[in-house]
């Protein structure tokens, strides 16, 4: 039995062009490697010792590269609105089937738990791992399950867009304030004592803006969810 | 036996193969399938592949995660935070912009029943 | 005062849009379109303060965060983004009666996140930050492209979105080699650096960059996708991408050129580059039929003009430079601005409609702006063509020369085509209707091309000192690392 199959010439040619591409990268990457050197995040970590908050790639991602984040929320924020505009509410594709008696069961057990630790990973973002992405995220899996198990689960469009709002504006706002009273936008302008590092109130404008931050993202991405399931109600 | 395997510069070689093999796949994707989701699969691949790179080029073994607590107090043996910082950043932008193509996919296959890339040219006429 | 406010108020409106269309049917279009103003007035105010050039700082000091640098290059490129953002917000009021967008408050959201992201890629001194301004950017485009959910428009979307998430990987990896191997974002420390690097190394993060960028200035083998592009989009966001977003990603492709590679390495090859997409762009416009399509050629030969004299790195052709970017993005915005009138009534844009319309002002309008993009005495693109063919036969590159001047011909051609269809005699059965309001916008443009082509020293010397800052490597680095 003869189990070759002629293979295109377009994928042929294909295989060889991304071949020598990759191998000329290796070889470059490979000759010289980055080995250690004194690098921005070094300074920044002696700087989080008179700064920061207890997790550095916190401070790092709100405060230092705060606006890095200001951007990153807009991606999202725009990216949300697009997949809104494009699927239009479509009743036909809702899930036809109810879906199993535990499954339902189990769900609307584990939800509650989801949304806890959600929170809790948001809240204690500048402390541990974790954060406001990482917690917005686990929201937002909370929301699909709710969503894939039962039929006619929906967050409120306008919950979504009450969150995404308040959220998106209060952190521009935040960002004014620092202007207003330090000077430079998103500024740590509430009192923050070095000493009190490692506590839950601690770090200033940093947890605020990272609560913020979840918010926004749990929001944002349940709506995506939401949308890409054909459940939309937006008018 | 393995203790070579310790030495940065091996772990960074192994390192680089790894995520440029998984750079190839994607870049091969990307200019063979004409799939639109394969398409936007091969774009992930490859974001994600630089994502590895970047972690694992700039990762240092002998140091710790950059968090401070009772037991690690000395930023000197912290690993570089700005990375994982700058990486947090691309994945949710990488993220955002897939879902944005998909929904675009799904309508425009509502419309005209299309899902290949080269047939995609209501433009000539 | 500070340049912050340039980048957050747009995106303030962005977030706040629910909020404000809450509040009235017209509310949240007119105080969008009361902040543009103010921001263009900031712009101006900051012009004539004639300040040096300014630092505004997010969180923490210089090299270490990120910041903002306002110069005189900046500066024109902020003024020239405000401005042509308040007059495409008030054009769209003025005939907002007639034809609005569905889901408006969606609309308003995108123009001002993609104000925000030009204007942010300009002002950024960060490398990753301009990445994050060019997903912005790049994402409220694409979603602006796909609007109006046609298959055409659907599928112009898509192509956009592909080649510009092809694009951010290559972005991506540059900046990641870029930290792995200088260890610093900042642009400025990154071009006291850059040089240091073994040359494989720099010659590999120099393509990866040029990739990235490549597809979104639209130089040759990366453009394929502009065409398709321009005809699936409406003419009203056309206007947008020709003026505004293409302006912004060559302004800061070039801003970080000047700075890692200031002896010119690469300069003959960007050069002929340039010079090869500019031919291509042209010669493939001469068979066009669609108005928008033929527009976007033109608009593909244009930038390619631009990127040849931004390629020159010298300050008499930057300055060219200039002069061809206000050209090109004022006449460009009225051509679209009027497609976009003509759009109102029907879609369907082939240049045998141009022999029925009835409408004597929008014809002159087009006539204005084809004119100045020719680059015919007494309009602003004259000034700028003459300047870079003047800084050409000085630095004695006569091939590349002759190129641009062979690329105006075949420019010329087609648009004297388009000329000849407007003045075609005959029965004139279709009338447009133009409100005053659009009128005043197509007013100020003609007379803004006109103006600054019949006294381009007004504005020369601030040009010219716009290119000397863009230019200046070092002051860039004592500015942000300090001595």
């Amino acid at each position: 039995m003869n189990i070759k199959r002629d293979i295109p010439t377009a994928t042929l040619s294909g295989f060889a062009l991304s071949a020598v591409l990759v191998l000329t990268l290796i070889t470059i990457l490979l000759q010289y490697l980055p080995l250690s050197q004194q690098r921005v995040g070094d300074a920044l970590l002696v700087l989080n010792e008179k700064e920061g908050v207890a997790n550095v790639v916190t401070t790092v991602v709100v405060y230092f590269r705060g606006f890095d984040t200001l951007g990153e929320i807009a991606v999202l924020f725009i990216a949300s609105l697009g997949v809104g505009l494009m699927l239009q509410p479509n009743t036909e594709c809702r899930l036809k089937a109810e879906s199993n008696f535990m499954l339902q069961t189990a769900s609307t057990l584990l939800f509650p738990l989801i949304l806890l630790f959600g929170i809790y990973v948001m809240v204690y973002g500048h402390l541990s791992p974790g954060g406001g992405f990482q917690g917005g995220v686990i929201i937002a899996s909370g929301v699909l399950l709710l969503l894939i198990s039962h039929k006619n689960f929906e967050v409120p469009h306008t919950v979504i867009v009450a969150f995404e709002t308040v959220a998106g504006v209060s952190y521009v706002l935040i960002g004014f304030m620092g202007l207003l009273l330090l000077d430079t936008f998103l500024g740590n302008f509430i009192p923050h004592d070095i000493a009190n590092m490692g506590m839950l109130l601690s770090g200033g404008v940093i947890p605020l803006i990272y609560i913020i931050v979840g918010i926004k993202v749990g929001s944002e991405m349940s709506g995506i969810v939401q949308n890409l399931m054909q459940r939309s109600d937006d008018v | 036996m393995f203790e070579f395997l310790n030495q940065p510069e091996v772990i960074k070689t192994i390192v680089t193969l790894g995520a440029m093999s998984l750079f190839f796949v994607g870049l091969f994707g990307l200019l063979t399938r004409k799939h639109i989701v394969k398409v936007f699969i091969s774009i992930a691949i490859m974001e994600s592949a630089i994502f590895l790179l970047f972690i694992g080029l700039s990762f240092n073994r002998e140091k710790v995660a950059p968090i401070i607590d009772a037991t690690q107090t000395q930023v000197a043996t912290m690993n570089d935070p700005i990375p994982q910082a700058m990486i947090l950043t691309a994945i949710v932008i990488g993220m955002a912009v897939l879902a944005l193509g998909v929904s675009f996919a799904i309508e425009y296959y509502k419309l005209t029943g299309k899902t290949e890339i080269d047939t995609m040219n209501e433009m000539r006429f | 005062m500070s340049s912050t406010l340039f980048i957050a108020l747009p995106l303030l409106f962005g977030f706040a849009t629910p909020l404000l269309s809450r509040l009235g049917k017209n509310a949240l279009a007119y105080t969008s379109v009361l902040m543009q103003l103010s921001l263009l007035g900031l712009a101006l105010s900051l012009l004539l303060a004639h300040s040096s050039t300014t630092v505004e700082l997010i969180s923490i000091a210089a090299p270490l965060g990120i910041s903002f640098v306002l110069s005189t290059a900046s500066l024109l490129m902020v003024l020239l983004f405000t401005l042509l953002m308040t007059l495409f917000s008030l054009y769209y009021l003025f005939q907002r009666r007639a034809n609005a967008y569905a889901n408006e408050s969606k609309f308003f959201t995108l123009l001002n996140m993609l104000l925000a992201a030009s204007i942010g890629l300009v002002l950024s001194s960060d490398i990753f930050n301009i990445y994050v301004f060019f997903e912005i950017a790049g994402i409220s485009a694409y979603i602006l492209s796909a609007y109006s959910k046609t298959a055409l428009a659907l599928e112009s979307g898509l192509k956009y979105l592909l080649t510009g998430a092809v694009a951010s990987i290559f972005l991506l990896f540059a900046i990641v080699l870029i930290y792995l191997h200088v260890g610093s974002l900042n642009l400025a420390v990154i071009a006291e650096q850059f040089q240091l690097l073994p040359y494989n190394v720099k010659l590999l993060i120099s393509l990866l960059l040029l990739i990235g960028f490549g597809f979104k200035v639209e130089v040759f083998p990366l453009n394929f996708w502009v065409t398709d592009v321009y005809q699936g989009s409406t003419s009203l966001v056309n206007a947008l991408f020709s003026g505004i977003v293409v302006k912004a990603y060559l302004f800061v492709f070039f801003h970080i050129l000047y700075l890692f590679l200031p002896q010119g390495e690469f300069t003959l090859f960007l050069l002929y580059l340039g010079g090869v997409s500019m031919l291509v762009a042209e010669v493939a416009g001469l068979r066009q039929t669609n108005l928008k399509r033929l527009f976007a050629y033109s608009s593909l030969g244009q930038v390619a003009l631009i990127f040849v004299a931004f390629a020159m790195q010298n300050i008499q052709a930057v300055q060219a430079a200039f002069f061809i970017v206000i050209a090109h993005s004022l006449a460009k915005f009225m051509l679209f601005l009027a497609l976009a009138s003509l759009e109102k009534t029907e879609q369907n844009m082939h240049i045998d409609r141009l022999k029925q319309i009835d409408s004597p002002f929008l014809m002159v309008m087009m006539f204005l702006a084809m004119l100045s993009l020719l680059g015919i005495p007494l309009f602003v693109g004259f000034v700028g063509k003459f300047l870079l063919l003047k800084s050409l036969a000085v630095e004695g590159m006569l091939t590349l020369l002759v190129m641009v001047v062979v690329a105006s011909f075949i420019e010329a051609i087609y648009y004297f085509k388009l000329m000849g269809y407007m003045l075609h005699k005959g029965t004139r059965s279709e009338k447009v209707e133009v409100s005053l309001g659009e009128k005043m916008i197509f007013v100020s443009l003609g007379l803004s091309l006109l103006l600054l082509g019949v006294f381009p020293m007004s504005i020369a010397g601030f040009l010219q000192n716009a290119a000397e800052v863009l230019l200046d490597q070092t002051a860039y680095i004592t500015l942000l690392v300090g001595g």
